[in-house]
C-alpha cells in the first residue's frame, strides 16, 4: 500500500441481491452459508462493478453521480458497514462515516446526553466528548435552554444541527459526507460550508453530493460514476475554484 | 480470547450503551429502578401462595419465600436478558447500517443491564436471608464462578438468538416460547434432589439445571458443589460459547446488508 494513501479500494464488486417479501429459504441459507458465490444469479445484481479508488492524506475529493449509482455503497464499503464480494480494501486511520447525521439519537434522551452517545458511536472517546461539548453546543447554535431537554422535543432543523455539529468534532482522520450539506437553514449552511473547508485542511474527506457547484469549491478531485462504475475523473484547479 | 480482544478497544462504547439503555430503560416511570426489584418480588409471593395453598407441595426444610426468590434471580436475569437482547440488532436497525462497531455490544449491553438488575434485586435476598435466619458459610463463594458461567452461557444464547433474528423474525417470536419452556425444564420452582437419576441426568444437558441449583444450595444449604458436575456444566456452556460467538461472527458481516 502506498505510504500516502490512506484509503484504497483496488477492483472493489459488490453484489447485492434484490429482496423480495421474504429473502431465502433455509434451505438456501443454510446452503449459501458454506460457498461464496462470485457468479452472479437472477435476482442478483452488481452494485459496483470494478471499482478503484484513492484517497490521498490531506485530500478532498466527491464521488458524483445519479441516485442508486453507488455511492453511497462506496462510503459503507469504507467504513466496514458492509463488505465487498470481490476486491481489497486497504484503510489507514479512523474512519468517520456521516452517512447519517445523528445516528443514535435517542428520543428520550437529552441533547447533552445525546451529544455523548453520538459521539462515542462517533468513534471519539467519553474524555474527548467532554473537552469539545461546550464547543459542539456552541457550533450547533442550539438556544443553552434546550439542550438539557429530550430530543424528542427538538425539531427537525435543531436535530440535525445538533448531529452535524458532533459529526464535525469527530477526530477521526478521514471523515465520508454523504449529501448533509443541505443542513438548517440558509445561514447554517453556510457555516457549514466554512467548517468543511475548515477540516480540509486536517483530514482527509470524501463528499458526496448532488449541488455541483458547491462540490467544485471544496474538493480537489471529483469521481464521477454511473451504474456502479467510474466513468471519469476529474482535478480541479485551485485556481479555478470560485472562491 | 477473541470477543475480550475485539470489544477492548470498543469498551467506552459498550458502556455507552449500557448507560443509554439503562438510562432510557427507566427515565419517565414513576418507580424508576423499583422494577428490577418488582418483578421477581412479585412471582415470589405468587409461587408461595400457589405451593402452600393450591399445590401443597414443599420445598424441604426452606423457607418458600427464599427457595423461590433465589431461583427467581439468576431466572429473571437469564430470561430479561435473552427477551432484550434477541432484538438488539434489529431494533438498532439506525445504527448498524450506519457506523461499525463490534456487534456484540448491542446484545451485550443488554446483558450489563440485566447485571444491574440483578445486583438491585438481590438486596431484598440479603433481607429475606437475614428475616428467615438463613447462616452463611464459605460456600456461598461459590456464587461467584457460578454466575460466570450464567453470563456467558446468557451470552452465548443472546448472540445466537440475535443473529439469527436478523434473517428470520421466526426467531424472535420462537425464543419467548423457548424461554417459557426452559422456564419449567430449569428448578425455579422444584429442586432436582426430590427426581430420579434418570431425569436428573437429562435435566442436566440445561445449564441453567446446575446454574440456578446451586447458586440456591450453596446459600440456603449451604452445600457446596460437585466438582464434575461443575466440569461438565462449564464444558457445556464454553463449547456453547465458541460456536455461539463464530456463528456471531461469521453472520456479522452481512448484518448492514440483510437487516
Amino acid at each position: 500500500m502506498d505510504k500516502e494513501n490512506l484509503v484504497e479500494l483496488k477492483n472493489i464488486w459488490k453484489k447485492y441481491k434484490i429482496i423480495g417479501k421474504f429473502k431465502k429459504s433455509l434451505r438456501e441459507s443454510i446452503s449459501s452459508f458454506f460457498k461464496e458465490k462470485e457468479e452472479i444469479e437472477d435476482d442478483e445484481f452488481w452494485a459496483l462493478e470494478d471499482i478503484n479508488l484513492t484517497l490521498k492524506k490531506g485530500e478532498c475529493i466527491s464521488i458524483y453521480g445519479p441516485n442508486g449509482s453507488g455511492k453511497t455503497t462506496i462510503l459503507k464499503l469504507i467504513s466496514s458497514i458492509t463488505y465487498p464480494t470481490k476486491g481489497e480494501i486497504n484503510i489507514k486511520g479512523k474512519v468517520a462515516p456521516l452517512i447519517s447525521l445523528g445516528a443514535g439519537f435517542h428520543n428520550d434522551l437529552t441533547g447533552r446526553e445525546n451529544i455523548l452517545t453520538n459521539g462515542s458511536i462517533l468513534g471519539m472517546s467519553i474524555k474527548e466528548i467532554k473537552e469539545k461539548e461546550e464547543s459542539i453546543i456552541e457550533f450547533s447554535e442550539l438556544d443553552r435552554k434546550f439542550i438539557d431537554m429530550p430530543v424528542r422535543k427538538y425539531s427537525t432543523g435543531m436535530n440535525t444541527r445538533l448531529g452535524f455539529s458532533v459529526a464535525v468534532h469527530s477526530t477521526a482522520e478521514i471523515i465520508l459526507l454523504d449529501e448533509i450539506l443541505a443542513v438548517g437553514d440558509e445561514k447554517f449552511r453556510e457555516k457549514c460550508h466554512e467548517k468543511i473547508k475548515e477540516l480540509k485542511e486536517t483530514k482527509s474527506i470524501i463528499l458526496v453530493s448532488h449541488h455541483m457547484d458547491i462540490v467544485r469549491s471544496i474538493v480537489d478531485r471529483i469521481v464521477y460514476i454511473k451504474k456502479g462504475k467510474i466513468v471519469e475523473e476529474e482535478e480541479i484547479k485551485k485556481e479555478s475554484r470560485q472562491n | 480470547m477473541l470477543l475480550l480482544k475485539r470489544l477492548f478497544e470498543y469498551r467506552e462504547l459498550l458502556y455507552i450503551f449500557t448507560w443509554r439503555h439503562f438510562t432510557v430503560r427507566y427515565r419517565n416511570t414513576a418507580l424508576g429502578i423499583v422494577w428490577a426489584i418488582i418483578q421477581p418480588l412479585v412471582m415470589m409471593f405468587l409461587f408461595t401462595f400457589l405451593f402452600t395453598y393450591v399445590l401443597k407441595t414443599g420445598t424441604g426444610d426452606i423457607p418458600k419465600e427464599v427457595f423461590f426468590y433465589a431461583s427467581l434471580l439468576p431466572w429473571t436475569f437469564f430470561s430479561s436478558s435473552i427477551n432484550y437482547s434477541t432484538s438488539s440488532l434489529v431494533g438498532n436497525y439506525g445504527i448498524i447500517t450506519k457506523i461499525y462497531f463490534p456487534r456484540e455490544i448491542l446484545p451485550l449491553s443488554g446483558i450489563l443491564v440485566a447485571v444491574i438488575d440483578l445486583l438491585i434485586a438481590s438486596v431484598i435476598y440479603l433481607f429475606l436471608l437475614i428475616i428467615f435466619k438463613i447462616t452463611l458459610t464459605f460456600n456461598v463463594l461459590w456464587i461467584i464462578p457460578i454466575f460466570i458461567l450464567l453470563f456467558i452461557f446468557t451470552m452465548s444464547c443472546s448472540f445466537i438468538f440475535s443473529c439469527l433474528n436478523v434473517y428470520y423474525r421466526d426467531v424472535g417470536l420462537l425464543t419467548r416460547f423457548v424461554v417459557r419452556l426452559l422456564f419449567f425444564a430449569s428448578p425455579v420452582l422444584y429442586s432436582i434432589d426430590s427426581l430420579s437419576l434418570k431425569l436428573k441426568l437429562l435435566l442436566f444437558f440445561n445449564p441453567l439445571t446446575f446454574i440456578i441449583e446451586n447458586m440456591r444450595r450453596c446459600v440456603l444449604e449451604q452445600r457446596g458443589v460437585v466438582l464434575w458436575q461443575f466440569a461438565f456444566a462449564a464444558t457445556l456452556v464454553i463449547i456453547l460459547f465458541f460456536f455461539a460467538h463464530k456463528l456471531f461472527i461469521k453472520t456479522e458481516k452481512d448484518f448492514a446488508d440483510v437487516i
